[in-house]
């Protein structure tokens, strides 16, 4: 039953997926300029559909583990493409910028497909572990890499955007994507929140160290410094353009490299680099 | 049966010598109005007289042939302006019936205009079809039509892309900044060198949100002058280009031989002003600045064949638009000519219903009253006769209807017929209805 739910949320996020990079690759091309509204509706609608469903697979989980899932990669990557949708449908709530998706939705629905291909793996949690801390230092850590996805989003649209003006390259296309001004600065108010939230994580985690007695922690873990290391990538972008006038081209690069590091401390340390953050 | 007849010209088929002659005055208009009702028992018409067209469209009663309405417009046109026959035969249009819903329907939707999907033909027409509604009253056809021409210009604008996209080098430079700066509003535009085109763009940009204008020369006086027409900032061009430090747009065109903005000082002034967005337009040939400044990180160079080129474009994409459009006017054309019969068709069908019920009403009383009949005997007569009037009627009345939707031409002759054979009263001008 739970696994015919995650099958259906897989199926729902590959076709809000599709249809996202269908609208944005057909652009407002005058023999489709009625079919992309409707196309770029059912994604949004497969997205909002596909989220309620996600939500109650990670419930059930959760009520079928008997704690917040957190200990496999099933858990994880789907709690990833949880955050990252949540995080888009807040954006499109403020900004109406669905265009977005058509960024961070393929993101989404690898996670989800990496979560579905070990969904029936589970791994025991240490009896210590199993209490609010993680849920806490969990979802503040995935919420903000959720916000530097869309940071990286932003960042592609400003490139794509800009290579189109500065080549003179003038296709309707570019009603889709906003002004260079607004996906400047949506994605630095992307970055802000990203990294107000990991440091709350990071926070919550350290904290949780104190409370931990029978599961050996040290400090020089590799998560941990890979995850300060893109903490520091993240503010040394914002100091930048604070104090520099690093906005624009070099603020969507920095936003494409913090993504890199996003992935290397969610997925590189784990595979290379033995750690007590590791996914089994 | 009514007919709609139009004759008109354009500048698609009539040079501006023609149609000045042929244009209407307001207070022309009234007047050739009255004109068209008295000598002409003309009651509905609509006259649209613009610069690109002058067009008249009139309602003329079944008892004419669709030649002969013809003639009577071009007549009334020969007579009122004194223009030969001949002329108006060589420079004007004639439609009929459907041609002319379909005609109609193409100008309110501006695919018939020289730039197709430009916005003003729409308030035209809606000011002619007003003023001929204050003349004379309006007709219940013409309003019909022209109501349905304004919502099909109103589905084709919003169904396709007609009207998307600058058409002209000054709206294009506004649509581009729109595309680089989050806002317009309280952003800078630096002119360096007057020309009309150039005050057309600052103007432009003004009015979508730019709220200061900087005017650069050579001569600081000769900037203080041109600075006046914006309530702008002159300021003395030099060539280290410190003027430029809070400009965010850049129009140029001067009449100087070389580069007046070249790269290097340029990449100061941007390191000055933090990088902020620049975007510069040159529209000077010889161009005043140098193509390399396109390079600099956050500034847009655009010059006028790139601007023109934007243009171009735009408008090949209103063309393709416009197909579609077509397809929509020829639709929308076909289902309105086909109400519009039926709207025609009706009043005589209600007269004959009219008529057929209360015969068998008079009767059925004088029934009733003469004979001494249970309720529910009354009751079956009476649904009996009810019966026999909607059965008499079926056949006749599915046919009329067969004969108008299949645009049978000798429908009108059947209304003329029923109209005829059974003294039917019918307003002819369906204002019932």
């Amino acid at each position: 039953m739970i696994n015919f739910l995650f099958l259906v949320t897989l199926l729902i996020y590959l076709a809000a997926g599709i249809f996202q990079t269908l609208s944005l690759a057909i652009g407002n091309r005058s023999e489709a300029s009625l079919i992309r509204p409707a196309i770029e509706r059912l994604a949004f609608w497969c997205t909002i559909i596909g989220f309620a469903f996600l939500t109650l697979f990670i419930a059930l989980w959760w009520l079928q583990q008997g704690h917040f899932p957190m200990t496999h990669w099933t858990d994880s990557t789907a709690f990833f493409a949880w955050a990252i949708t949540l995080i888009y449908l807040i954006i499109v709530r403020l900004t109406h910028l669905r265009t977005l998706g058509s960024f961070v939705m393929p993101v989404a629905f690898i996670a989800i497909l990496i979560s579905y291909s070990f969904a029936t793996h589970t791994a025991a949690l240490p009896e210590p572990l199993q209490n609010y801390w993680l849920l806490a230092h969990t979802t503040l850590i995935f919420l903000a890499y959720a916000a530097f996805i869309a940071a990286f989003g932003f960042g592609l649209m400003y490139l794509i955007a800009e290579r189109k003006i500065r080549k003179k390259t003038d296709t309707l296309l570019d009603n889709l994507l906003p002004s260079l001004g607004v996906s400047d600065e949506l994605g630095y108010r992307c970055t802000i929140l990203g990294v107000i939230l990991l440091t709350m994580g990071v926070i919550v985690g350290s904290l949780w160290t104190q409370y931990i007695r029978d599961v050996p922690w040290r400090w020089l873990d590799a998560k941990v410094i890979s995850t300060f290391m893109t903490w520091f990538i993240y503010v040394v972008q914002i100091g930048l353009r604070q104090f520099c006038g690093w906005h624009g081209r070099r603020a969507a690069y920095a936003a494409i490299i913090g993504f890199v590091a996003v992935l290397c401390t969610y997925v590189g340390v784990d595979l290379f680099l033995d750690s007590m953050h590791t996914y089994r | 049966m009514n007919q709609i007849v139009s004759i008109g010209t354009s500048h698609h088929v009539a040079p501006i010598e023609f149609r000045e002659k042929l244009a209407f005055s307001e207070a022309q208009l009234t007047e050739s109005l009255q004109h068209l009702r008295e000598s002409f028992q003309i009651h509905e018409a609509v006259i649209l007289s613009t610069c690109n067209r002058v067009e008249l469209y009139a309602v003329v009663n079944s008892v004419r042939t669709a030649d002969a309405a013809a003639k009577m417009l071009v007549e009334f046109l020969s007579h009122y302006h004194r223009i030969g026959v001949g002329s108006l035969k060589k420079w004007t249009y004639l439609h009929h019936n459907l041609e002319t819903i379909q005609h109609l329907f193409r100008v309110t939707a501006s695919l018939d205009s020289m730039v197709v999907g430009e916005s003003q033909i729409l308030g035209q027409v809606k000011t002619a079809y007003d003023t001929s509604r204050e003349a004379s009253g309006g007709g219940a056809i013409l309003n019909r039509l022209f109501t349905k021409a304004f919502s099909v210009g109103k589905r084709i604008r919003s169904e396709t892309t007609i009207a998307a996209g600058a058409v002209s080098i000054s709206y294009a430079a506004v649509e581009l900044a729109k595309k680089i700066f989050n806002t317009l509003e309280g952003k800078t535009v630096a002119i360096l060198g007057a020309g009309e085109m150039s005050e057309l763009t600052a103007k432009h940009l003004v009015s979508n949100g730019v709220a200061n204008v900087i005017v650069a020369n050579r001569t600081y006086e000769r900037a203080v002058k041109v600075a006046e027409k914006f309530n702008g900032t002159p300021m003395a061009y030099d060539s280290d280009l410190d003027f430029l430090i809070d400009a965010d747009i850049v129009i140029s065109s001067t009449d100087a031989p070389d580069y007046l903005i070249k790269r290097q000082p340029l990449v100061h002034i941007m390191r000055k002003r933090k990088h902020r967005y620049m975007f510069l337009i040159d529209i000077a040939v010889p161009r005043d600045i140098e193509p390399d400044v396109n390079k600099i990180d956050h500034a847009f160079l655009y010059n006028i064949d790139d601007l023109e080129a934007v243009v171009a474009s735009n408008l090949k994409d209103r063309q393709q638009e416009a197909n579609r459009a077509e397809q929509i006017v020829a639709e929308e054309a076909k289902r309105f000519y086909d109400q519009l019969q039926i709207f025609q068709v009706n009043p005589t069908i209600k007269a004959l219903h009219q008529q057929f019920r209360e015969i068998a009403d008079t009767e059925l009383q004088a029934c009733f009253y003469k004979t001494t009949l249970s309720d529910q005997q009354e009751a079956a007569v009476a649904s009996m006769t009810q019966a026999i009037v909607k059965k008499l009627l079926h056949h006749p009345m599915q046919n009329l209807r067969c004969a108008v939707n299949d645009g049978d031409a000798d429908h009108g002759q059947y209304i003329q017929a029923l109209q005829e054979l059974f003294a039917l009263d019918v307003n002819d001008d369906n204002s019932d209805v």
